[in-house]
């Protein structure tokens, strides 16, 4: 499959690098010109491209068009959503994911808003733990 | 009507104050409070201070009893989403979205999202008032579209109003004459000292120019 990652940070490169061996092709995009090298160390096979995820011109030369997802794991909830309605909407991706970062914002995160499975890492450890002293 | 507003920078101040000022019942939510102290003391309206994007700091605000929602704070990612959900999931009727990245205005359109981008409004703005100081706009129907006055150049007395229109682009909507003003057809012809009134696109004043310099 190919996949467009938006947000190459410590979950994206972790992602990009786990999808890589399972043989997938992957673009990533990263807003963050210094975060650029360390991307491309952790994820050598990836395609990295300097530049900011909600750019609608940006994410159309990445190839937007021709992927069959894409994952939204910047740090900043509503940027996600941006990148999930415009690759959902917009550009007919056929499915995008996305992460939460504030359990507090996961009523945002909804079909509508382009979104098929959204993650929020903070609930599922509060709830881990939660069962863990129950 | 009833306004939310979001964010309390210098364009949802003077947002909410001038709403108010103009008898609406404005709900404002900042999620500093020295961004809500940017609001003169004799504002009206009700102030709530949490994060734009909680939703219940929205339900407080009643997103869904409002008439409309200005989402103007300094993230065009944060005004672009909250735009949308006041749409989709609190059905607020009307709902503008600040940007400050040009560009993406028409795309939003497409999702439902009434933009206003201010710095391509200013470009426009500062642009055609640098390059067509000879023609002075009377009203920005938008960010480029003018309507504009002028006394009509002597070369044109005669000609009918057709020499002045491209369509989409320059249309005489008016012209004032003799103490009155009326809407003209294609046909009529333009006489001395008649003062037309202008319907411009910011990209069709240089043949405007070019027009009344031949």
């Amino acid at each position: 499959m190919q996949i467009m990652i938006v947000g190459g940070g410590e979950v994206g490169s972790y992602l990009a690098d786990l999808l890589l061996q399972q043989g997938h092709q992957i673009v990533i995009i990263e807003l963050r010109e210094g975060a650029i090298s360390a991307l491309q160390r952790a994820a050598p096979r990836a395609r990295c491209i300097h530049g900011n995820g909600t750019d609608p011109s940006l994410l159309e030369r990445a190839g937007v068009r021709s992927v069959d997802l894409v994952a939204a794991v910047t740090g900043v909830d509503e940027t996600n959503l941006v990148i999930t309605s415009l690759a959902r909407l917009v550009f007919n991706v056929p499915r995008a994911v996305a992460r939460i970062n504030n359990p507090h914002h996961s009523w945002m995160f909804i079909p509508e808003m382009g979104v098929d499975m959204a993650l929020n890492q903070a609930d599922v450890l509060a709830h881990l733990v939660a069962q863990d002293l129950a | 009507m009833r306004v939310l507003i979001l964010g309390c920078s210098r364009i949802g101040t003077g947002l909410a104050h001038r709403l108010a000022l103009d008898g609406h019942t404005v709900t404002v939510i900042e999620p500093s409070m020295a961004g809500l102290a940017h609001l003169p003391s004799s504002f009206t309206g009700r102030k709530l201070l949490g994060q734009v994007l909680d939703r219940r700091i929205l339900q407080e605000a009643a997103i869904e009893q409002q008439d409309a929602l200005a989402a103007v704070t300094p993230s065009d990612d944060t005004n672009v989403v909250a735009a949308r959900l006041a749409r989709l999931v609190f059905h607020v009727p009307r709902v503008v979205a600040r940007l400050y990245s040009p560009g993406a205005a028409e795309i939003y359109q497409r999702l439902g999202i009434q933009t206003v981008c201010t710095t391509t409004w200013g470009i426009n703005r500062i642009a055609e008032l640098l390059s067509y100081s000879e023609l002075e706009p009377v009203v920005s129907l938008g960010s480029n579209v003018d309507m504009l006055d002028m006394r009509l150049p002597q070369l044109l007395v005669g000609r009918p109003v057709s020499t002045l229109t491209r369509p989409g682009e320059l249309q005489v909507v008016a012209i004032s004459r003799d103490g009155k003003t009326f809407l003209p057809h294609t046909e009529t012809r333009f006489e001395a000292d008649d003062l037309l009134h202008l319907v411009v696109v910011g990209g069709a004043i240089d043949q405007l120019l070019a027009l009344l310099r031949q």
